[in-house]
């Protein structure tokens, strides 16, 4: 009866077919993702399972000696059709066309490609000797083939089993490692003592040319005046320093004068430049003591080739498949057979149950996290790859946690929320999306050359030493007192003029600007390293400001996250802190940041996936193909920072692109891949990890 | 009806049908008329010694103004409840105490404060040491984000007290004061945000009596609470009354009456009527005041 119109939900309405579009997006995404992990992840762990060899006789009486790979069809070139009625339903794919199947067969001394396809046609039988060896050699990769014994006096052959090969290689390893150990250790130091008794030469004759110009001139008197103008500094800071002033008060003074008396008595800007008789003395008794040294090196190395000889006296004969060919010398010469030292490791795959290939794969994964890379790569482990990337990450985090954090407090917390602030704002989150090889582009200049360069050598255009520089020094001065008093007149209340602000502002401003050149074109500074000149220290590309570049990167990340963070805290808790009396800064430091350190984790985690997954870059910066130098190492000072490493994802790209035998080095890139994408997600775990401790002892988090 | 300054209020309503030509409420019109009125301030006021003096405050946000020629005294010792409907001003003045306002960009104010007989507004004055004389309770429980024992100490630390027994004696002292140390005093350790709503007021409560403050100003403390929370509220604060002069803003008139000394109505932005609570209650000079306690009007 009702005469009501009844509303209509059409089905477009329900959004049924949404729901529908909504999962299978996300269906998508998770199965191409899952995908790409998966065959990262079989692919990479597959790499170090030892693969059963095959011994494949030809149609042509060829024998092919080998571990299969993968097989597939192939279209037949005009050269390479098999002949009718050969293909039988067993040597044809499912889609009528010839199988084939790649086998590593190694060798490659021997003047073939590592890999090999043979097409099934061609195949007459396969059979899997136990016998088979897969031998991993210092040099020219596997070989593959068999084992007959040992090289005795005038060529003869005297046989053994692997078990006796395995025991006489255990005691030629120890004689190579101790030889080994004697060049790294004994030599290596003994070579940069000579090298630092030479650039001692080369720094006298330098402060001797120069007169003060060098570094001489005193970084004592340089940072006292630094320490002295950071107390003045602080003595117009309020709040935050609360009781210190006094004492900073106190320090400041006692400092000034002291560097102030020390640089009128000891005019240490005028170095200590050696006279002519000094220099020749200095010369004399360095070239003295680069004698001793050189003397006790060619002993030692004297009994390094002892060693090595030692160590290569034993020789192991390996056959080929065909059994037609040995194992030839390091230097490829076949009438010497292989030194029992210059295989890494004999596996016979056919003859190991599972225990032994397990074994088998475990010594070869530590190899690979444990060891120094072999054969431009293709071989042996990643450990200083993985110590590179680390470190790197490492040194990411600290440079653009900070600076990130600092910045976004004053962006959020101080800075008047205005048109300056938005345009700020904006540039930032631009700034995300600039191209990674732009900020590759702008770390070598600035960093390395510009930065790098000043340290090693000083400014490249200074100044004309005397009044101008010091008269420039005395205006920087009065400007930053000019503007530190103009801002101590400004205070906290309602009563801000934005005139003197904006005075403040330019004062400042100015006075940074005028010490940021005072500093670039100062004549009082010759470089910490002039002496290495022309070969640059931390002039060059280098791990240092690789991880300074993508700090550069990462900024906006942090930045915007902390910011977000930031302004997630409630209104409610600053108020009540102010309400108790707390400055700006405690509000920001006890009450703000703590609650949005949850947040604040969640930009650095962002940030450090993102700089640790970087490539291009560092291809500028300071990422190599081989870093024979760990940038940590016992050599004083301990940490290089200057030196180039090296990096998993460049390494990956190396592997895959610039190897000279990519298909032999495919198997390892696959690993490290694997290897790259687990030290991210441990990164990345970790990070997490430390946010829900915050968030646990933030007692259920604002942010 | 035009309103002069424009500061935001529901308080747009029209007077009572039928009253428009002879109102019953005069001195409300001439407010909404924008004239000045003049407080109808209880001589016994004047009895009491002064804790806080307020003499021709003014306030505005930006081109809005929000507080006209505020001048009352707020007694030593005792309770005051400032009343009114929402948006007359009340929070304001109440902020104004502590300078909290200037944390809002673009207010200026005009008039004079006096805490104790020193100005709260002179240039000489630093914020930060004026705000540790008072104590402030907000709204909403604001605990931060630490445990209940920084979070009542969190005075004594921006000052830099470190010794630890005087923080664990304050802190036990605090929250005795605020009714609150039987329930936390084995997790003084626990997060302080793991309290109820009521607790967590009194929490707060404790956090502003801690440092000793000369006016302890609490803004509309109950609002965000349930009954029996409120009522342990207005419990306490009856309690540190005999220690501390209060300053409390409400809407709730049962709680002005309940907790304190002297009431003063406050009307878009101006004092209406100060006086001792059982006068403004019981016989109060202006029509507009009984009909607001009475729930009539507002």
């Amino acid at each position: 009866m009702s005469d009501h119109a009844r509303r209509k939900t059409p089905a477009s309405a329900r959004g049924e077919s949404m729901v529908w579009l909504t999962g299978l997006s996300l269906v998508l995404a998770i199965v191409m993702v899952g995908l790409l992990l998966g065959v990262i992840g079989v692919q990479g762990m597959r790499t170090f399972w030892p693969r059963p060899i095959e011994r494949v006789t030809l149609t042509t009486g060829e024998v092919v000696m080998g571990q299969p790979y993968e097989t597939t069809t192939y279209e037949p070139s005009a050269a390479d059709t098999p002949p009718e009625g050969l293909l039988t339903a067993e040597t044809t794919g499912e889609d009528g066309l010839p199988l084939r199947t790649l086998y590593r067969v190694g060798n490659r001394d021997l003047g073939t490609a590592s890999f090999r396809w043979v097409p099934a046609w061609q195949v007459e039988t396969v059979e899997r000797p136990p016998e088979a060896v897969m031998v991993e050699r210092r040099t020219w990769g596997v070989w593959m083939g068999t084992f007959e014994g040992f090289e005795i006096e005038g060529g003869a052959i005297e046989p053994a089993s692997i078990a006796e090969f395995r025991r006489r290689h255990a005691e030629a390893i120890e004689i190579l490692e101790e030889s080994e150990a004697l060049t790294e250790g004994g030599l290596g130091s003994l070579n940069r003592d000579i090298e630092a008794t030479r650039l001692s030469i080369r720094s006298a004759e330098l402060r001797a040319s120069n007169g003060d110009a060098t570094r001489g001139l005193g970084i004592v008197p340089w940072l006292g005046a630094i320490a002295s103008a950071a107390v003045g500094i602080g003595l117009f800071a309020r709040a935050p320093l609360g009781r210190l002033r006094g004492w900073l008060r106190v320090t400041g003074a006692v400092l000034t004068l002291g560097f102030g008396m020390g640089a009128i008595l000891e005019h240490p800007w005028s170095g200590d430049a050696p006279t002519a008789v000094e220099l020749a003395q200095i010369q004399a008794d360095a070239a003295a003591e680069i004698d001793g040294f050189r003397a006790e090196a060619q002993e030692l190395e004297q009994r390094i080739a002892e060693l090595r000889a030692e160590a290569r006296s034993e020789r192991a004969v390996f056959l080929d498949g065909s059994g037609a060919r040995r194992a030839p010398d390091r230097d490829g010469d076949p009438s010497r057979a292989l030194p029992v030292a210059q295989v890494v490791r004999v596996v016979t795959p056919n003859d190991l149950g599972f225990g032994g290939k397990l074994q088998v794969f475990l010594s070869r994964w530590a190899e690979f996290l444990a060891d120094k890379p072999r054969e431009s790569n293709t071989e042996g482990g990643v450990m200083p790859v993985i110590f590179g990337t680390i470190t790197l990450t490492l040194l990411l985090t600290i440079a653009v946690v900070p600076l990130g954090v600092i910045a976004a407090i004053y962006l959020r917390e101080y800075a008047k929320q205005g048109t300056l602030t938005s345009l700020v704002r904006i540039a930032v989150n631009n700034l995300a999306g600039v191209p990674s090889i732009v900020y590759g582009v702008f770390g070598l200049g600035f960093f390395c050359y510009g930065v790098g360069g000043f340290i090693d050598a000083g400014p490249a255009d200074p100044m004309a030493r005397g009044g101008g520089w010091w008269g420039l020094l005395a205006l920087a001065a009065i400007l930053a007192s000019a503007a530190a008093g103009v801002g101590l007149l400004l205070g906290d209340g309602p009563d801000k003029s934005k005139m003197r602000r904006i005075t403040a502002g330019v004062l400042w401003a100015a006075a940074a600007l005028l010490a940021v050149y005072l500093v670039i074109r100062t004549p009082y500074f010759g470089g910490f390293f002039p002496e290495r000149l022309p070969t640059p220290t931390y002039g060059g590309r280098g791990l240092l400001w690789a991880s300074l570049t993508l700090a550069l990167l990462t900024l906006p990340v942090v930045i915007v996250a902390t910011e977000e963070a930031i302004s997630a805290v409630p209104r409610s808790m600053r108020e009540g802190s102010f309400g108790c009396g707390a400055s700006k800064w405690q509000t920001v430091r006890r009450i703000v940041l703590p609650a949005a350190a949850p947040g604040v984790m969640t930009g650095a985690i962002l940030a450090v996936a993102r700089g640790a997954g970087e490539v291009a870059p560092l291809m500028i910066v300071g990422a190599v193909k081989s870093a024979p130098e760990l940038p940590v190492s016992g050599d004083f000072p301990f940490v290089h920072p200057e030196r180039s490493f090296m990096h998993l994802g460049f390494h990956i790209y190396d592997l895959g692109f610039q190897s000279p035998d990519s298909e032999a080095a495919r198997p390892l890139l696959w690993t490290t891949t694997l290897l790259l994408l687990s030290i991210v997600l441990v990164l990345n775990l970790t990070a997490i990890f430390v946010r829900a401790k915050l968030r646990a002892k933030a007692g259920g988090s604002v942010v | 009806m035009e309103r002069e300054g424009g500061i935001s209020t529901k308080i747009g309503a029209a007077p009572p049908a039928g009253q428009a030509g002879a109102s019953r409420y005069p001195v409300i019109d001439a407010i909404r008329a924008g004239q000045p009125v003049e407080s109808r301030v209880h001589e016994s006021v004047a009895e009491e010694e002064p804790v806080l003096s307020v003499r021709g405050f003014e306030l505005f946000y930006g081109q809005n103004q929000a507080l006209f020629d505020v001048t009352m005294d707020v007694p030593r010792g005792k309770v005051t409840a400032i009343i009114g409907p929402s948006g007359c001003g009340k929070s304001t003045l109440l902020r104004s105490v502590n300078r909290l306002n200037d944390l809002i960009d673009g207010v200026r104010v005009g008039g004079e404060m006096l805490l104790n007989g020193e100005p709260v507004y002179a240039p000489q004055v630093d914020v930060i040491d004026l705000r540790k004389r008072l104590g402030m309770v907000f709204q909403k429980p604001n605990p931060f984000p630490m445990s209940i024992f920084e979070n009542v100490v969190y005075p004594l630390r921006i000052d830099g007290e470190r010794r630890k027994n005087v923080l664990s004696e304050a802190c036990e002292r605090s929250l005795k004061g605020a009714a609150l140390w039987d329930e936390v005093k084995d997790r003084l350790n626990d997060s302080a945000l793991g309290l109820s709503g009521g607790q967590q007021q009194r929490l707060c409560i404790a956090r502003a009596i801690v440092a000793d403050p000369e006016v302890l100003l609490l803004d509309e403390p109950c609002s965000a609470l349930d009954p029996v929370a409120t009522l342990k509220v207005e419990d306490l604060i009856h309690e540190i009354s005999e220690r501390y002069s209060v300053l409390i803003v409400t809407h709730n008139m049962q709680q002005a009456a309940r907790v304190s000394d002297f009431t003063a109505f406050m009307y878009l932005g101006r004092l209406v009527e100060y006086g001792r609570t059982t006068e403004v209650f019981q016989t109060p000079r202006l029509a507009e005041t009984e009909d607001y306690v009475t729930g009539r009007f507002g």
